[in-house]
């Protein structure tokens, strides 16, 4: 009985008091990459921690193996048939908010890549470059496997010089390269399988800032901090033509002081964060598998 | 980023063909937009067939039967199309957000001045 109480514990504070303590961490943001993967890794285990706790309670709940057979009159297998069905519809939930997000994302890609196409003028500056005759400024990318777009609009162009233009490019190439779309993706599907009343937005929050600063680093590099950071300005601060578009979002702010600084270098906090996200993959898995394992080295002996 | 050699001169004649279909009074045939592109470029006729029967399957035409032909027109006139593409790229709402990708969202004044401040500390050399 000890398996699944160990396992539900797990994922509580996997899906609850750890996203929370994380979210409101500064240290994150120093190391990126390792925060992203930390990210991955403590939604995944939260994951496997829930539905192994749901099979091994229902295991535990049967008949001993000397009664193998499903005895419906039995409270003991009846409990366990309704948190084994309890489990497989945790499961098939997440499956389905999956595909949900999957295909609309993709449909709404194609729509607008198709609108894109027709409507803006391909410019050779990079691969895939279009150029939007609006006069709202915004620079934005689509990504996709082939055929992704970077989009830029006149009303952008106009507010930035060469360098500013380069570092936007470059900032947004970085994020087809990466797939950074796919990682949010990710998060946004484990964010939608679960209802309002229990989910958070924290991980995602940070999720998607944590992969503008990925990209901040990788045009940095190219073009160094400043025409960035007079970039970020130049299509941020300028007056917001539509209503309710002016929300606050500190990520901005947080990005610009961040250029500020020369490029951080933190070894050991980056070997600590991936550190950590393997020990919390490892340890549903070893929770799961651990009495399995005993189960096979005595019948061994 | 890769992009496919062979649909990338389709891709930008499907531009031209809206163009002249945004252009165009009324419904095309696809002789008629075949003569109106030929003044600018060599073109074969089947081209432009495909060109029009792919624009009509993103439904980005309408199409209807005169005679023998198709007749083809711009699903929404340019303005249309640009508006809805521009509330789609303003967009953050919803579980498809991360459809794409943006540089930077604008901000509130007060978060403006403080990215001005932040950026004049990154411009003073002696930081």
């Amino acid at each position: 009985m000890i398996t699944p109480v160990l396992l539900a514990a797990l994922a509580l504070v996997l899906s609850g008091p750890a996203p929370a303590l994380l979210g409101r961490s500064g240290w994150p943001y120093r190391v990126p990459r390792a925060a992203v993967t930390l990210w991955q890794a403590l939604a995944l285990a939260a994951v496997l921690a829930a539905l192994g706790a749901g099979t091994a309670l229902s295991y535990s709940a049967a008949g001993q193996p000397q009664a193998p057979r499903f005895d419906p009159s039995a409270p003991g297998d009846l409990a366990a048939a309704g948190v084994l069905a309890l489990t497989a519809l945790v499961g098939i939930r997440l499956l389905w908010a999956a595909g949900r997000v999957a295909v609309g994302t993709r449909a709404r890609r194609k729509r607008h890549r198709d609108l894109v196409d027709v409507l803006a003028t391909p410019d050779g500056l990079v691969p895939g470059l279009r150029v939007l005759a609006e006069q709202t400024p915004l620079a934005y990318c689509l990504p996709a496997l082939r055929g992704s777009r970077v989009v830029v609009s006149v009303g952008a162009l106009e507010r930035l010089d060469d360098g500013e233009l380069r570092a936007v490019l470059a900032h947004e190439q970085a994020h087809l390269r990466a797939r950074h779309d796919l990682v949010l993706e990710a998060f946004t599907m484990l964010h939608t399988a679960f209802p309002r009343w229990v989910r958070s937005e924290v991980a995602l929050e940070q999720a998607r800032t944590l992969v503008e600063l990925l990209a901040d680093d990788e045009a940095r590099r190219r073009g160094g901090p400043r025409p960035l950071a007079r970039a970020l300005l130049a299509l941020a601060g300028s007056p917001a033509p539509e209503a309710g578009l002016a929300a606050a979002t500190s990520a901005t702010v947080l990005r610009i002081q961040r250029l500020a600084d020369p490029e951080p270098r933190y070894p050991w906090l980056s070997a600590a964060t991936y550190a950590s996200a393997a020990a919390l993959l490892v340890l549903p898995t070893v929770t799961v598998a651990a009495p399995i394992l005993k189960a096979v080295a005595e019948a061994v002996s | 980023m890769p992009t496919d050699p062979k649909t990338r001169p389709l891709g930008d004649l499907e531009r031209l063909v809206m163009e002249q279909l945004w252009a165009a009074e009324r419904a095309l045939t696809v002789r008629e937009v075949h003569a109106r592109l030929s003044g600018t470029r060599e073109l074969a006729y089947t081209t432009v067939m495909t060109v029009l029967d792919r624009l009509a399957k993103k439904r980005l035409t309408e199409r209807e039967r005169d005679g023998k032909a198709w007749r083809y027109q711009a699903a929404a006139p340019r303005e249309g199309m640009a508006a809805d593409l521009m509330r789609d790229a303003l967009d953050r709402a919803g579980d498809r957000r991360e459809a794409l990708v943006r540089f930077v969202d604008q901000v509130s004044d007060e978060e403006a001045a403080l990215l001005r401040e932040a950026l004049s500390r990154l411009e003073t050399p002696d930081r």
